[in-house]
């Protein structure tokens, strides 16, 4: 593997160069001297595990972040990013993993947002505008009507708006982070002829994504991160999967951990679902409900996952069923045979019933409150006498989850907000089983945590299995979807397409049951037919 | 000796309220004027029972808005509330029979009876076993009925004891159980509006500041009079009593506000409900996913705001000896300020019930200095307004950022050529 010669480069044969970049969020360092370089024409993957500051380093790049040790150049010139709309100047545009168009908007008047082309001094000349915008759309193979908000769009043409709106910026160098993780086969085909084509024309990409496979098929070169450092850049065709794996992850692994899952026994079930339903807020002809006509059963000690892309309606049963949707839900749920009535958290936590959310720094912790606090919460009121809490009893229940959990942290009392994402996500954990659940139901349990915190969790997870728990796992991470379920339920724009045992799991199958248009499993056909 | 710096420097953070206060007060010896047998004025036992007393009516409004702000939220309709507190107040003080005041607040009386027996008594039941505590939602049949039926005799012998005193008018007892309690209904009222059509704080506690102030003024009927409560003349003598010292110093007014801080200081630190409120401010989905009832725990925050608005009123009426429609004008924002001095955060989540203590102290301290030096009272405003933006940008630390990206922009930009040579000498070597 050779590594790639820099040192023969003029500073000027560089696009985008990033020196000695160090960053600190709170007492952890997410980035130690990071060198990236960035050829014009090139498209350069970055990879990681998450956690490793790939979003971080982009995120410097763009301007988001002002704060941080190191030196960026832009065609060999310093330059000090403090907005992004700095970036913007000097030709970096990013396309973030959570779109960031607004919603309400339209194509246009997103794509020219900021750099609106004026009639006179004030007035917005929206005919000129479409008429770009119709024009960069092209090239873009999106052919879509213009006069109507981006919310209407699917999330594969708003990411195309979003390259729209970098393209007419005249950006230079483009971010793409996690595009395609929201896009099925045919958009990504098409958003990868794209990234062709704007590369042949000099435009320097940077792409960073999980998929070793498009990442071979896709990048010139390849720049590995891990724990916050780089540990390699190769170009891509010198690269194989083996090495790749283990640069990010610093070891030797299996691919899989074929971990010896007794098929569980789905004879006595925990939890069943019939006819959940849930509907959509703005309903579309194509969508006419967020989630529709989804049955199952998952049994004591079973993993049961539910794939699909991202808007295919996983995490919205997880949450009908947690009762965050009173009023607009609809179908029975039953616990261990007696149909129950949850709607509400509370009545779910009275159920059995808890929920780990996909954002545990928007909906699980109390960020400015310490690790005690927040696991009391749930149970409050089995730490109270006559209203009045016994800090005692909180402190000993927060005691034994840290350690029951491997929490690390400075003291009990230490605001969560200053943890790492792992131990943060071990206190939302926590909090969930001090309830003393009968059904988990885990919304992206490691999303953005490190390697040894994963791992972590993922024994935990399968712990709580053998204790007998029923588990729902949602996971966008595909190979973790299938390393620890015992089935799969895949679905399509809120609909099931396909439950697949252990033996027919597979990325493919299960991206080609959960892209619109691709095939669907004979039992569900009539959900189709019905439509 | 860099830790011990440290250690005393965040020493220094922790308790930088109580430096400002300290500041404050030093100034205030020290400018003080001194009177003909050489003592400090400022330092006077009477003056300072004074600022107590001064600091009160704002104290207690500042006490159920610091709930108010931790949960998130604001309540803009405490100032009205107090205008209208006073002027109930006045009023059945100073008119036997059933006039407008006597007519609207005796039923009101009765219903908040009705509502908080039935509601407090299954939760109090409920709790008295240890750990095994439960919602009120879960409580039994019989002990939501043993709720309702004392609900329905407490209110029956408060509407018995108010009315048999119509003729004779009100009593000092009359007034701080009546008043406070058409104060809890508007809260509620108002607290219901914001939770159950989950609408954000401001625009709603403004309607109320609006529609109650109104209330108020309708009260005193078309000339929207002021009315002088003489004791012992057209009013009881008792209510001579809330203008009483307490062995000769100590005001009953500042007696109100110190009992107040500290019943609501223990209940925002050591009961679960202020962890609620804790938890809703610092993040209210979580909170939700946790199973608190966040509903019910706004509604009991703005019912706690309107309650001691309207105290404050019964208050302002004793010391001023008057009902006065626009009493509280103003009051929500003094209140907010000594809130937000107090290091409580607007967001929510953050801040203690000591801090809106010393903030209203440092406000009655101001005031007071510069009544005692003289100065034209219009300066009070521009040095008030001057303190509210100076501590908030210190407990924000924003301070110390912009000195930090100032510093970060000088020197970024001139050692950019040799950095890039040094890495490139790094990568030669390696």
């Amino acid at each position: 593997m050779s590594s790639v010669d820099l040192i023969s480069q003029p500073t000027e044969a560089f696009a985008l160069e990033m020196l000695r970049i160090s960053k600190s969020f709170g007492p952890t360092q997410v980035l130690r001297d990071v060198d990236f370089h960035l050829r014009p024409g090139e498209v350069h993957a970055l990879m990681g595990e998450n956690g490793a500051g790939k979003s971080t380093l982009m995120k410097i790049a763009s301007g988001l972040i002002q704060d941080f040790d190191g030196q960026i150049l832009v065609g060999g010139k310093p330059v000090y990013l403090t907005s992004p709309r700095d970036a913007t100047r000097a030709g970096i545009a990013m396309i973030h993993q959570e779109l960031s168009l607004v919603p309400e908007l339209e194509v246009d008047e997103n794509i020219f947002l900021g750099q609106e082309k004026l009639q006179s001094l004030f007035f917005v000349d929206r005919k000129s505008q479409v008429q770009a915008a119709e024009e960069v759309l092209k090239t873009l193979d999106f052919h879509g009507p213009l006069q109507l908000p981006v919310s209407r769009l699917r999330v594969g043409e708003q990411q195309l708006v979003e390259i729209a709106k970098a393209l007419v910026s005249k950006a230079r160098i483009l971010i793409m982070d996690e595009a395609t993780s929201a896009l099925s086969i045919n958009e990504t085909e098409r958003l990868f002829q794209v990234i062709r084509r704007l590369a042949a024309e000099g435009v320097a990409i940077v792409y960073i994504s999980h998929r070793m496979e498009e990442v071979t098929e896709l990048a010139h070169t390849v720049t590995v991160l891990r724990d916050g450092r780089r540990i390699g850049t190769v170009p891509a065709k010198e690269a194989n999967r083996k090495d790749l794996i283990r640069m990010m992850v610093g070891r030797e692994i299996q691919e899989m951990l074929a971990e010896d899952k007794d098929a569980a026994a789905v004879a006595k079930p925990m939890l069943e679902v019939r006819n959940l339903s849930l509907e959509h807020p703005s309903p579309t002809p194509s969508r006419p409900m967020l989630v529709q006509d989804v049955n199952f059963a998952v049994g004591a000690g079973e993993v049961f996952g539910l794939g699909g892309l991202l808007g295919a309606g996983r995490t919205e049963i997880l949450q009908v069923l947690y009762g965050l949707h009173p009023g607009t839900s609809d179908g029975q749920i039953v616990i261990e045979g007696e149909p129950v009535q949850v709607l509400s958290p509370l009545q779910a936590k009275a159920h059995g019933l808890a929920l780990v959310t996909e954002d545990r720094k928007r909906d699980g912790l109390v960020l400015g409150a310490g690790i005690d606090r927040n696991i009391g919460l749930p149970v409050m009121r089995t730490l109270t006498h006559f209203g009045i809490v016994l800090p005692g009893r909180e402190k000993a229940l927060a005691q034994s989850m840290m350690q029951k959990l491997n929490i690390h942290a400075r003291d009990i009392e230490q605001t969560t907000g200053s943890l790492s994402g792992g131990n943060q996500q071990k206190v939302v954990v926590a909090k969930c089983l001090v309830t003393k659940p009968k059904v988990f139901l885990l919304d992206e349990p490691t999303r953005g945590i490190d390697v040894g915190a994963k791992a972590e969790i993922y024994r935990l997870i399968r712990d709580l299995a053998e204790q007998g728990l029923a588990i729902v796992l949602v996971s966008s991470e595909l190979p973790e979807l299938m390393l620890l379920s015992d089935r799969i339920l895949v679905l399509r724009e809120g609909r099931p397409t396909a439950l697949l045992d252990q033996s027919e799991f597979s990325q493919e199958t299960i991206l080609e049951y959960a892209s619109p248009g691709g095939a669907i499993q004979p039992e569900f056909l009539y959900l189709e037919a019905t439509r | 000796m860099n830790r011990a710096a440290a250690s005393v420097g965040r020493f220094l953070l922790h308790t930088k309220l109580f430096w400002g206060l300290a500041v404050l007060y030093g100034a205030g010896i020290v400018l003080s004027p001194v009177n003909r047998k050489g003592a400090n004025i400022f330092l006077d036992p009477g003056n300072q029972a004074d600022v107590l007393r001064q600091v009160a009516n704002n104290g207690i409004i500042a006490v159920g808005m610091t709930l108010v702000i931790l949960t998130g939220g604001i309540d803009l309709s405490v100032g009205s509330m107090m205008s209208l507190g006073c002027m109930l107040c006045a009023m059945l003080l100073t008119l036997p029979g059933w006039t407008a005041a006597s007519t609207a607040s005796i039923p009101i009386l009765a219903l908040v009876a009705i509502l908080l027996c039935s509601y407090l008594v299954p939760l109090v039941a409920s709790n008295v076993r240890r750990g095994s505590a439960k919602p009120v939602e879960h409580a039994s049949l019989k002990m939501r009925l043993a709720g309702l039926v004392a609900g329905l005799l407490v209110g029956a012998l408060l509407v018995w004891w108010t009315t048999s005193q119509l003729q004779s008018k009100f009593g000092v007892l009359g007034v701080l159980i009546t008043v406070p309690a058409v104060g809890l209904a508007l809260g509620a009222f108002t607290g219901s509006v914001i939770a159950k059509g989950n609408l954000q704080p401001f625009i709603v506690t403004l309607a109320m500041m609006v529609a109650i102030v109104g209330m108020a003024r309708l009260l005193g009927g078309e000339t929207a009079a002021v009315y002088p409560v003489y004791t012992g003349s057209n009013a009881t003598e008792d209510f001579e009593s809330l203008r009483a010292l307490v062995l000769q110093v100590i005001p009953v007014p500042g007696i109100f506000f110190l009992v107040v801080v500290l019943i609501f200081g223990f209940v925002l630190k050591y009961s679960a409900f202020g962890r609620y409120i804790y938890a809703i401010g610092g993040n209210e989905q979580a909170a939700r996913l946790a199973g608190i009832q966040v509903d019910q725990i706004k509604v009991a925050v703005y019912s706690i705001s309107g309650m001691l608005a309207c105290l404050s009123g019964v208050l302002y009426t004793s010391q001023y000896r008057q009902g006065k429609p626009d009493a509280g004008a103003g009051g929500e924002l003094d209140a907010i300020a000594a809130v937000v001095i107090g290091g409580t955060n607007l967001m929510g989540g953050k801040g203690t019930m000591t801090g809106t203590f010393v903030g209203v102290l440092i406000f009655g301290f101001l005031t007071n200095i510069l009544l005692l030096k003289n100065i034209n009272s219009n300066i009070q405003f521009v040095l008030k307004g001057a303190i509210i933006l100076a501590a908030v940008l210190l407990q924000e630390g924003q301070v110390g950022l912009w000195w930090k990206r100032l510093r970060a922009r000088t020197k970024k930009v001139s050692t950019g050529e040799s950095r890039r040579d040094e890495v490139l000498q790094d990568l030669r070597k390696n």
